[in-house]
């Protein structure tokens, strides 16, 4: 547990943020004296390919979590007999709820990562998602468990740090690490919660099936509401890039007011 | 040693392999990358340059050799990933310049 999992979660983003600082300090070390236009257009080429690379170690360790969890309640109650195979359905079902998520909440990681933490160019982009697939492949390939989110984060704050003049809003990485430290408390309290609702429907037969319609029902109702919620103030590609607000450390792009945005 | 204090040891070892494979590959090869563009802009001269130097084709030639280089590291990294993830049964080898799977023999 310690080692698979607690300290690799604590290292990982400190080791993807000295790699891409390292990277992006020797690339605009190489690159000088190109012209600032060529540079971009040539690293936003190199971007297709770490995004791509980023996208398939994000395959090879968060995915197969989820993929875990379900298989392991299949498993626990019987459902599920084989322990070097995982259902079908699981894999496409979790795949698509990741793709469905990334597609609803994208664009404000986005902004928040990309604009807010650090203000980015294509190299430092090339060197952020570089570091981050290495440091994921990396760690899938002895077994470790880590966030492709902590992991990406560490990457980003280490571009700001690797190119002089850039500015890293530190209060945006606290407020980021603050949210990781309550996600965990918060989800095994959401976990408990649900669990205890579900069961006092009882613990076979209809009532079991009721318990766990209510739950869903709980769950889909919380998650509907904090989309609408974050409808009220979209960001996409309108808007993602527009002046970000220091004061209040949040993605929240400003009203336009002045055609800021 | 302690089921603990082994774990420690485990990951502490486990951390500084994934830290030196990062550089090596997540810092280096976009710093090649680099290089591959530093040469191209050498070969496209004009526009491409702060100073408008004039185009050398050297540059767009050395340029084309990085950028391979960077794509074979890439695919055989991720062919190496593949290939000796947790729970295949395959190995591989550099031995001759295209990487080799091969079944394990236990």
């Amino acid at each position: 547990m310690i080692g698979k999992i607690i300290l690799p979660a604590m290292a990982s983003p400190v080791v993807a943020a000295i790699c891409a600082a390292t990277g992006t300090f020797f690339i605009y070390r190489v690159t000088a004296g190109v012209a600032k236009r060529f540079l971009n257009s040539g690293f936003r080429w190199g971007q297709i390919g770490t995004a791509t690379l980023v996208s398939l170690a994000h395959g090879t360790n968060d995915a197969q979590k989820t993929m875990g969890v379900i298989t392991l309640a299949l498993l626990a109650t019987g459902h599920w007999a084989k322990f070097d195979g995982i259902p079908f359905w699981v894999k496409l079902v979790c795949a698509l709820a990741i793709a469905l998520g990334t597609y609803l909440g994208g664009w404000r990681i986005i902004r928040t990562l990309g604009k807010g933490l650090v203000e980015i160019e294509s190299p430092q982009g090339v060197a952020a998602e570089s570091s981050s697939a290495a440091v994921i492949l990396a760690s899938s390939h002895f077994g470790f468990a880590l966030s492709t989110t902590h992991v990406a984060t560490g990457s980003i704050l280490g571009t700001g740090i690797g190119k002089r003049g850039a500015e890293v809003r530190w209060r945006v990485a606290g407020r980021m690490a603050a949210g990781w430290l309550l996600t965990l408390p918060a989800a095994a309290v959401v976990g408990g919660a649900v669990w205890f609702i579900g069961r006092a429907f009882g613990t076979s037969g209809a009532g079991s099936v009721a318990g766990a319609l209510v739950e869903f029902a709980i769950l889909l109702g919380l998650a509907g509401y904090i989309y609408l919620r974050s409808r009220k103030q979209a960001i996409g590609a309108h808007n993602v890039n527009a002046d970000w607000d220091g004061d209040t450390a949040t993605a929240q792009p400003q009203l336009t007011t002045g055609g800021v945005a | 040693m302690s089921a603990v204090g082994y774990d420690l040891k485990f990951a502490l070892e486990t951390i500084w392999k994934v830290g030196l494979a990062s550089l090596a590959l997540g810092a280096g090869l976009p710093v090649l990358f680099a290089a591959g563009i530093r040469s191209l802009a050498w070969g496209s001269g004009g526009e491409a340059e702060d100073s408008h130097a004039k185009p050398s084709p050297i540059g767009k030639v050395l340029a084309a050799v990085i950028f391979l280089v960077v794509i074979y590291a890439i695919v055989s990294g991720i062919v190496y990933v593949i290939a000796t993830g947790k729970g295949a049964n395959y190995d591989i080898t550099f031995k001759h310049l295209i990487p080799e799977i091969y079944k394990k023999v236990n």
